[in-house]
């Protein structure tokens, strides 16, 4: 099939997953992302081994399947590029709009110059794989070229002389035999929540937390960078919430969660961690097992907290109702996890207009039938674009919807 | 090479797979033990074989060329198949005894509710007597989402088409599959009372014919209750079928700690095994729904597809046995984790199946086996000799950190990326399997002027070939005894484990090693000291 080529919206793992998949077949990819680096939110996520032990998160494999998908000869990545418009006749002719790479990987080495002079905090963002080529990329909202032309720091000082800031934006056309949505989900803003998240300094999301732990291998308060005494981690933020409309489990928090918990309790044992939740879900093979020792060395309180408070020593102060013990509780921790849910991405609006999918009662594109990334027009989605799933099962998913891809492109 | 695919199994993840195959143009085969197959009726066409009462015992070959012995219909088969896809049903065994509970006309299994709901009029009459119907779910052993789901949907229906009161007793109520959560406020909003335990659990009394008395706490109103239901529904633990586990020994097909035929490893999700060629799909691998099912049998399609001649062609750098020096002790055989030696007139590789991690060549106490980019000189060149290590007025150690290609080579990677300082005098040298290292070569690092020698390989479960890592383990653990033993510095050898993404701990396990060596000084055994 090497005559065909398909598109692919998304470089998660989802995405990168059904590229190699498609790319190992012959077929030719085209994939944009719209943000500066392949991988999705997972390429962020720590390896939570503890024991010496693989405890099954899938975080690794995200990074297997980036490398093999930026060194696949049959796979063109475009990242900064998003989709405008479709024409289709018996194939997709595509619109995308590309922001300039004003990094130029030809000439970059990945020396990190560029990062170490820059006076913004921000304007140069760091990738968190080594398979991301520049590892670095200049953040136009932050950087100071883009305000007011006030600094060229970077431009002037690269050995390479890599960066060309003067860059624009160019729009293609990409024709395509069939296309895959794999534009992944959005996590859910806490902002709305009474746990002071963006305002106290010491309240994280969980995926905030996994960020932490890929680059530095441990967490320490945001406030003052030093260990957290008590740590707690809240649960189901945005997921299992009759308010919000969001009547779904976000299915990959309580592991996550978890994980983290464990990794943590085994790398700075003075880190004490409380767990709040509603159900614990199952998660891996061996949950009977783990959840028997996460019940012996994390402290784990059924509740959802009612709200957090700062105290004037930038310490947390956590209500909630202790059912079993009948009590109202006010604990105080020095770091609060919000655990927070998997919701519809936020150009999903835009992609099912423009593909002609509708999405479900919650916002996913499942792609017709349920979870059937099979479609009659040639349009497939894969990955947490349709409803929440673990990285495992968006590279099953992936996989299914290659097979989809192929007997469509064999019609 | 052979084209044709053989699928075991009777269910709807064999029925998908069958299906998908076909509709694709392959050849396929397939094999169940009961007396019909549920595929297709029973004619065999051009592209499809059926084979019905049959049972396999023993398979040989490798991928492209199986040949599968077994009994049809109590007579001697061989099939030849050049993939195999192993997609049979798993089965559900009933909690009873988990609970103090016997079953009888009252204390009945969620399989049994399903079948009275399903079932003809005549056989309701039972559920038009009853009032009150209790399930107990997840109260001992933890559930899965399978179950709740099935829970829910039968409590459901009871409520609504029986106007039936259902209380569901459980403890952490597993939502995590989708449209679970929906299902659940839809539960509630019919009348179902949730009565959720979290440490507590209630306690359950059966005299005989009587209604099971259920006695708790309840942690919400603080109150005890008491509950006498017409009838009490006992959840089930899904666990793989016996055929299954058979299948797992016939083909050599690593399981999980429950018995599935798939080891719970990352590198072989969706439907990979340790054998090449053969694939494990649905109810056989894990306990799945059935959508899930339906990605499995699509992956697997997808997984024969992938196998295209060209990549199984034999690659002349696989492992090879020399006839000479190979005395028949049979160590290759049983430590290759792809099956890829054979035992016919003489033990040879069958290189399609090889994946070239290196296990055999290190541990044949007769170096008959080898892989030529492996040998011990092979690495000592890489390895160098520490000469172009800058010298500086304080000690520099020369550190051989021998990686696993996979994963310690790619955080080393990463951590150059994310600006880490690694030791001057860090020598990587990259092997395919930490499995892969021997005496040799770690001895032949310290003959090589090394102060140190760093084994970094894959965490526990995430080698590529099963049980590299804990092979490299072995041997780590026994030079360092010996070492122990002949007084020189056990410290000097490292086993650490890493994974792809862990740039940061590589360079901290690298610094900290520097440090050790730093202060032990010089190794003995430098040559030029």
């Amino acid at each position: 099939m090497a005559d065909k080529n398909v598109l692919i919206i998304g470089g998660g793992v989802a995405g990168l997953s059904a590229a190699v998949e498609l790319a190992d077949l012959d077929i030719r990819v085209e994939l944009v992302e719209k943000s500066n680096f392949p991988g999705g939110h997972a390429i962020g996520y720590a390896c939570k081994a503890i024991h010496n032990t693989c405890v099954r998160c899938g975080a690794c494999m995200v990074e297997e399947k980036l490398q093999r998908a930026v060194s696949h000869p049959n796979i063109n990545i475009m990242t900064g590029t998003q989709v405008q418009d479709i024409f289709k006749n018996n194939r997709f002719s595509v619109s995308i709009r590309q922001e300039p790479l004003y990094i130029d990987p030809q000439k970059c080495t990945d020396c990190g110059l560029c990062s170490n002079r820059c006076p913004v905090d921000g304007a140069i963002l760091q990738s968190f794989s080594k398979n991301n080529h520049p590892f670095y990329a200049v953040n136009k909202e932050k950087c100071r070229y883009f305000k007011n032309r006030s600094c060229t720091i970077c431009f002037d000082d690269c050995p390479e002389a890599a960066i060309d800031l003067d860059k624009t934006a160019s729009e293609h056309v990409i024709e395509a035999d069939a296309v895959l949505i794999a534009a992944g989900f959005q996590p859910f803003n806490p902002k709305s929540k009474p746990y002071g998240y963006g305002r106290f300094k010491n309240v994280v999301t969980a995926l905030e937390l996994e960020n932490i732990l890929k680059r530095s291998g441990g967490v320490k308060k945001p406030s003052d960078n030093k260990l957290a005494q008590k740590m707690a981690f809240i649960q189901c933020v945005g997921s299992r919430d009759t308010k919000l409309n969001h009547l779904w489990c976000s299915k990959v928090c309580c592991g996550s969660a978890l994980r983290m918990a464990r990794l943590i309790r085994e790398r700075q044992p003075e880190t004490e961690v409380t767990f709040f939740y509603i159900d614990v879900q199952t998660f891996g093979k061996d949950f009977e097992q783990v959840y028997r020792e996460v019940r012996e060395d994390i402290r784990m309180i059924r509740a959802i907290p009612a709200d957090i408070y700062e105290t004037e020593d930038q310490r947390l102060k956590v209500n909630f109702v202790n059912h079993p013990l009948h009590e109202t509780r006010e604990d105080i921790f020095d770091l609060v996890v919000l655990s927070v849910g998997i919701t519809p991405g936020e150009d999903i609006g835009t992609l099912s207009r423009i593909f002609e999918v509708d999405p479900d009662e919650f916002g996913f594109l499942k792609g017709g039938g349920t979870g059937m990334p099979v479609s009659k027009n040639g349009v497939f989605t894969a990955g947490t674009v349709q409803g929440p799933m673990s990285i495992p099962d968006a590279i099953a998913a992936a996989g299914s919807a290659v097979w989809g891809i192929i007997q469509y492109l064999k019609r | 090479m052979n084209n044709t695919t053989l699928i075991l199994g009777n269910g709807s993840c064999a029925g998908i797979v069958a299906e998908n195959l076909l509709t694709a143009g392959a050849k396929i085969i397939i094999a169940t033990k009961d007396d019909i197959c549920n595929f297709g009726g029973s004619t065999d066409t051009v592209a499809l074989q059926i084979l019905t009462q049959a049972r396999f015992i023993l398979c040989k070959g490798s991928v492209g060329n199986f040949r599968i012995h077994g009994t049809q219909k109590n007579k001697p088969i061989a099939i030849d198949a050049g993939r195999i896809i192993i997609a049979e049903e798993d089965q559900r065994t009933p909690n009873f005894s988990l609970y103090g509970l016997n079953g009888s006309s009252n204390v009945i299994t969620l399989s049994q509710m399903k079948h009275l709901l399903k079932d003809s009029s005549s056989e309701k009459t039972i559920l038009s007597e009853i009032k009150k119907v209790v399930f107990l779910s997840g109260l001992v052993k933890e559930s899965t989402p399978i179950i709740a789901k099935d829970v829910m949907l039968s409590s459901l229906s009871l409520q609504k088409d029986f106007n039936i009161k259902t209380y569901i007793l459980t403890k952490n109520l597993k939502v995590a599959g989708d449209g679970l959560e929906s299902l659940y406020r839809d539960t509630k909003n019919a009348g179902t009372i949730y009565i959720k335990f979290t440490d507590a659990a209630p306690d359950i009394h059966q005299n005989e014919e009587d209604p099971v008395r259920i006695e708790f706490f309840d942690e919400i109103t603080s109150k005890n209750f008491r509950l006498t239901p017409d009838m009490t529904v006992v959840d089930e633990s899904i666990v793989p079928s016996e055929y299954a586990s058979d299948l797992a020994k016939i083909f050599d097909i690593e399981i999980d700690v429950s018995g599935f035929v798939q080891a719970d490893n990352v590198h072989r999700y969706p439907v990979l095994t340790n054998r090449k060629g053969i694939m494990v799909a649905g109810p056989s691998r894990s306990i799945q729904d059935v959508d899930d099912q339906r990605i499995d049998a699509e992956n697997a399609a997808l997984a024969v597809t992938g196998f295209s001649g060209e990549e199984i062609k034999a690659k002349a750098e696989k492992a090879q046995v020399h006839d000479g020096q190979c005395i028949r002790c049979l160590t290759c055989y049983r430590l290759c984790p792809y099956h890829a030696i054979t035992l016919n007139s003489r033990v040879a590789v069958m290189p399609e199946a090889c994946e070239r991690c290196g296990i055999c060549a290190a541990h044949c106490p007769r170096h008959a086996v080898c892989i030529a980019d492996l040998k011990p000189e092979v690495i000592s060149a890489l390895v160098g000799t520490g000469s172009n290590i800058k010298t500086q007025t304080t000690f520099v150690p020369f550190i051989v950190a021998f990686c696993c290609r996979r994963s310690a080579a790619q955080a080393r990677d990463l951590a150059i990326c994310m600006g880490h300082n690694l030791p001057l005098g860090l020598r990587v040298v990259e092997v395919p399997c930490s499995g892969a290292l021997s005496y040799d070569h770690i001895f032949g690092a310290l003959g090589n002027n090394a102060d140190g020698v760093m084994v970094l390989t894959c965490h526990k479960g995430n080698c590529h070939s099963g049980q590299g890592n804990i092979y490299a383990d072995q041997t780590v653990a026994q030079i360092r005894e010996m070492f122990s033993r002949i007084g020189f510095e056990k410290e000097r050898l490292l086993i650490q484990t890493l994974a792809s993404n862990m740039g940061a701990e590589f360079a901290r396990i690298a610094g900290r090693f520097e440090e050790t060596i730093t202060k032990l000084g010089p190794s003995r055994l430098k040559k030029n000291k």
